[in-house]
């Protein structure tokens, strides 16, 4: 039946709609041309005719009416109308006109024409109708069970041949009768197919009760007035004696399936808030975990949350609380009023000391709370307290509560304990999605860090005949505030830096820019690298936080007679390694930053030194000696010390890479937590060499 | 990393506070808190017990120099005891021995404050 049909009418709604008007045409050509029939070949392609012209229209309006799958009220009460409006026509029509008594008399286009409006109004309104009830047979469906409503449609098709093969032939009559037989079985057997009213809200349930009983009776006032002798029937028999039977089959139908779904809908009745409380949990679920995947903001779904609770619960008031740090917040209220949720959450929780673990419901609960002086009682029938527990930690509670209606029931309780599962994933979730923002937040800071680091710091070392110069920087991970620098003071001095600010990270790199500043404009007025160090410390006075402070080497070498000159302030020592004896210079001086008076002033010296002859300087920060091993132990000072005493004699670039690596075999397991700075500095007397080269 | 621990315990009207292990960026605000509690309580006499520190970082010396001019305001002090030899040179190297006061015992310390 299928494939004979797609075969035969393959197509979109458009297609359709003019297959069967082109039907229609070619029908009422030939009720023009033989208005009244009488051989059996025209009877035979009359019926033909008729029955291609109501399959092309089933097949349109199957189109139209499965549209309206999921909405059987308003499928119901467009059926309603049109029987009510088949209804009326015939009442009407049988009020006003008398039977005609002898239809052979009757004659001429008026005739023709009025009997084709007529009796294809009545087989539109009726094949539209037939269209709708296979709409409602699959409504609702689990298995695919088609085949019994095209059995019908076959059925119809072989009672109504049947009825005008037996209108010529009266002997036949009883193939016509069982025919119509089995079609009525089929028709009571697919009423049965009712299962959509299980869905339908309690609201909708009504609505369908009450249009069901109507729709059902107006079908079979239809039906019976087909079995009447009146005006209407006679047009019809006339045009068509198939047609009566189908018409009459169909009316049937309604009138059957309608009585069915009248009394299943009011056998679904009682139970039908039971089931659109299950649905409303259902959709209630389904938003929420919708919500779960696509609200990042945990308020919201909070809102959400306890609003489902007090719809599905039956609840009257819905709250709930997080737990961050130990500290409780009220998140989200429903139906009460913030202090009043708060405070009776307390009063709740202080009873369990912060221990409850497991979803509890409580009745006749009697709570009495201080409110802005003075004492309130709520009085609840019931309270449901739900932990929000994610990897075994409770990280808040939902507290669903009833004031005047009954306790809760097994189920509805156990809805909350789900909603409380819901809000811990949930919470767990914003959680995490904050931290991963948090740490972008601060990777891209640290980008920013060190980009300003390796901005401030020089880009290459001067050079000169008789000062050698390499510097080695290894930033940390997190930017460790490191920074050296290099000022040329005239022809023959050279000003130095090397300093460290306290803290990590952008706030440390800004205070370095700001420290480089400052060295770049003092080391231009200032040659006293005593007071220039007082000097910065001064300006820093303005810029530097409460518990941050910056430690500092400032040096001035005279290239020419190797005189170097030097402050400090609470760095580490000046190393001088002079024919392969390394000492350490540390001249008094406190942090800057530490103090911004006298105390800082009167308690740092400048250091004068003369160089020989390939005395090698140098200046590095805590990040060297402070390299720890997976042990925790740090490099340490003696170790520097000793990579440097066996390497002293090496080109200058490799004594640093030397110590570099030695750093890094020390600490190849751990990840390295502070910048580190190596400033190295050889000078060579020229004037020796040159002795030495003459004498 | 690893661990750091702040206690506090109560001599009279000296507040001593006890720091043990790594005492860095990370673990900086745990002792924070330590001196906030104790400014909400009015107690401004603190003796630190650093026996059992074994690093400080710059972050950690921040703490204290964020903490003593409050300290200092209302007539009491942060005073250092027992340190190890490798903290104390930290803190040494700074300056901070011009600064504060450094004992080696904690009694000493509180003694100062009577």
């Amino acid at each position: 039946m299928k494939s004979l049909i797609s075969k035969i009418l393959d197509g979109n709604k458009k297609n359709k709609l003019e297959k069967f008007l082109f039907s229609i045409v070619i029908l009422v050509l030939f009720k023009i041309f033989f208005p009244l029939i009488n051989a059996t070949i025209l009877v035979l392609i009359n019926e033909i005719l008729i029955f291609s012209s109501l399959s092309l229209a089933f097949l349109y309006f199957v189109e139209i009416t499965s549209t309206k799958s999921d909405n059987p009220i308003s499928l119901t009460l467009n059926i309603g109308v049109l029987s009510a409006v088949l209804f009326f026509i015939i009442s009407l029509s049988s009020a006003i006109f008398d039977t005609i008594e002898n239809i052979e008399d009757v004659n001429g286009v008026i005739y023709t024409f009025s009997s084709v409006i007529i009796t294809q109004l009545f087989i539109l309104f009726a094949v539209y109708i037939l269209s709708s009830f296979q709409t409602f047979y699959s409504m609702r469906q689990k298995r695919d069970k088609e085949n019994y409503f095209n059995y019908l449609l076959i059925a119809i098709l072989l009672s109504s041949f049947s009825g005008t093969i037996s209108g010529i032939y009266p002997e036949l009559q009883f193939v016509e009768k069982t025919f119509f037989f089995i079609a009525i079985v089929l028709v009571v057997f697919n009423s049965f197919r009712v299962s959509w009213i299980a869905f339908l809200t309690k609201k909708q349930k009504i609505v369908i009760l009450l249009t069901s009983i109507i729709v059902s009776t107006l079908f079979g006032l239809n039906f019976a007035m087909f079995f009447e002798n009146n005006i209407i029937e006679q047009i019809v028999s006339n045009f068509s004696p198939g047609v009566r039977v189908s018409y009459r089959l169909i009316m049937l139908y309604g009138n059957i399936y309608f009585g069915i779904i009248f009394f299943t809908t009011l056998f679904h009745l009682p139970t039908a808030g039971a089931f659109d409380q299950k649905s409303e949990e259902i959709t209630s679920l389904i938003d929420l975990s919708k919500l779960m995947t696509q609200v990042l903001d945990f308020k919201e779904l909070a809102d959400s949350l306890t609003d489902a609770t007090n719809k599905v619960c039956n609840s009257d008031s819905a709250w709930l609380v997080t737990i961050e740090n130990n500290e409780r917040s009220l998140v989200s209220v429903n139906n009460i009023g913030y202090l009043e949720a708060q405070n009776i959450s307390d009063e709740l929780l202080s009873e369990f000391n912060g221990q409850l673990t497991d979803i509890i419901s409580m009745n006749k609960k009697l709570i009495k709370i201080k409110l802005k002086g003075d004492v309130r009682t709520y009085v609840f029938q019931a309270i449901i307290v739900a932990p929000l527990k994610v990897h075994g930690k409770t990280n808040g509670y939902l507290f669903a509560a009833k004031r005047q209606k009954y306790k809760f029931e097994q189920d509805e309780k156990k809805a909350v304990g789900a909603f409380a599962d819901y809000a811990a994933i949930a919470l767990e979730n914003a959680k995490l999605f904050k931290e991963s923002v948090e740490k972008e937040r601060m990777e891209n800071e640290l980008e920013v860090a060190r980009n300003i680091q390796s901005r401030i710091l020089p880009s290459e070392n001067p050079k000169n005949d008789r000062l050698e110069v390499d510097a080695l920087f290894v930033p940390a991970f997190e930017v460790g505030g490191d920074y050296y620098d290099y000022f040329q003071l005239g022809n023959n001095k050279l000003g130095f830096v090397i300093a460290d600010v306290s803290g990590k990270g952008v706030v440390a790199s800004y205070v370095m820019a700001e420290v480089k500043g400052i060295f770049e404009s003092l080391s231009r007025v200032i040659h006293n690298p005593k007071k220039l160090l007082i000097e910065t410390n001064d300006i820093l006075k303005r810029s530097l936080s409460k518990n941050s402070f910056v430690t500092a080497l400032y040096g001035i070498i005279d290239i020419e007679n190797g005189k170097l000159n030097f402050a400090r302030a609470g760095h580490m020592p000046l190393l001088i390694c002079s024919e392969g004896k390394i000492k350490e210079y540390l001249p008094k001086g406190i942090g800057l930053g530490l103090d911004f008076g006298t105390i800082f002033s009167s308690n740092i010296d400048n250091m004068e030194i003369e160089l020989n002859n390939n005395d090698i300087l140098m200046l590095y920060t805590d990040g060297v000696t402070e390299s720890r091993n997976s042990a925790n132990e740090e490099f340490g000072f003696d170790r520097l010390i000793h990579v440097f005493e066996s390497n002293y004699n090496d080109e200058l670039s490799n004594i640093t890479r030397s110590i570099f690596e030695e750093v890094s075999i020390f600490s190849k397991e751990e990840q390295q937590h502070d910048d580190i700075t190596l400033v190295l500095f050889k000078w060579k007397n020229l004037k020796k060499s040159l002795e030495k080269l003459n004498g | 990393m690893a661990d750091f621990n702040v206690s506090s315990r109560i001599d009279g009207d000296v507040n001593l506070i006890d720091v043990k292990g790594y005492l860095d960026a990370h673990t900086a605000p745990d002792l924070e808190n330590e001196f906030n509690k104790l400014i909400e309580r009015k107690r401004f006499k603190v003796v630190v017990n650093f026996s059992e520190l074994n690093y400080i970082s710059s972050a950690g010396l921040g703490v204290f120099m964020a903490y003593v001019e409050t300290m200092r305001e209302q007539s009491g002090d942060i005073k250092f005891s027992n340190l190890k030899d490798d903290v104390y040179s930290i803190f040494d190297l700074l300056g901070f021995p011009v600064l504060y006061e450094f004992y080696k015992e904690e009694k000493e310390a509180i003694q100062k404050f009577r």
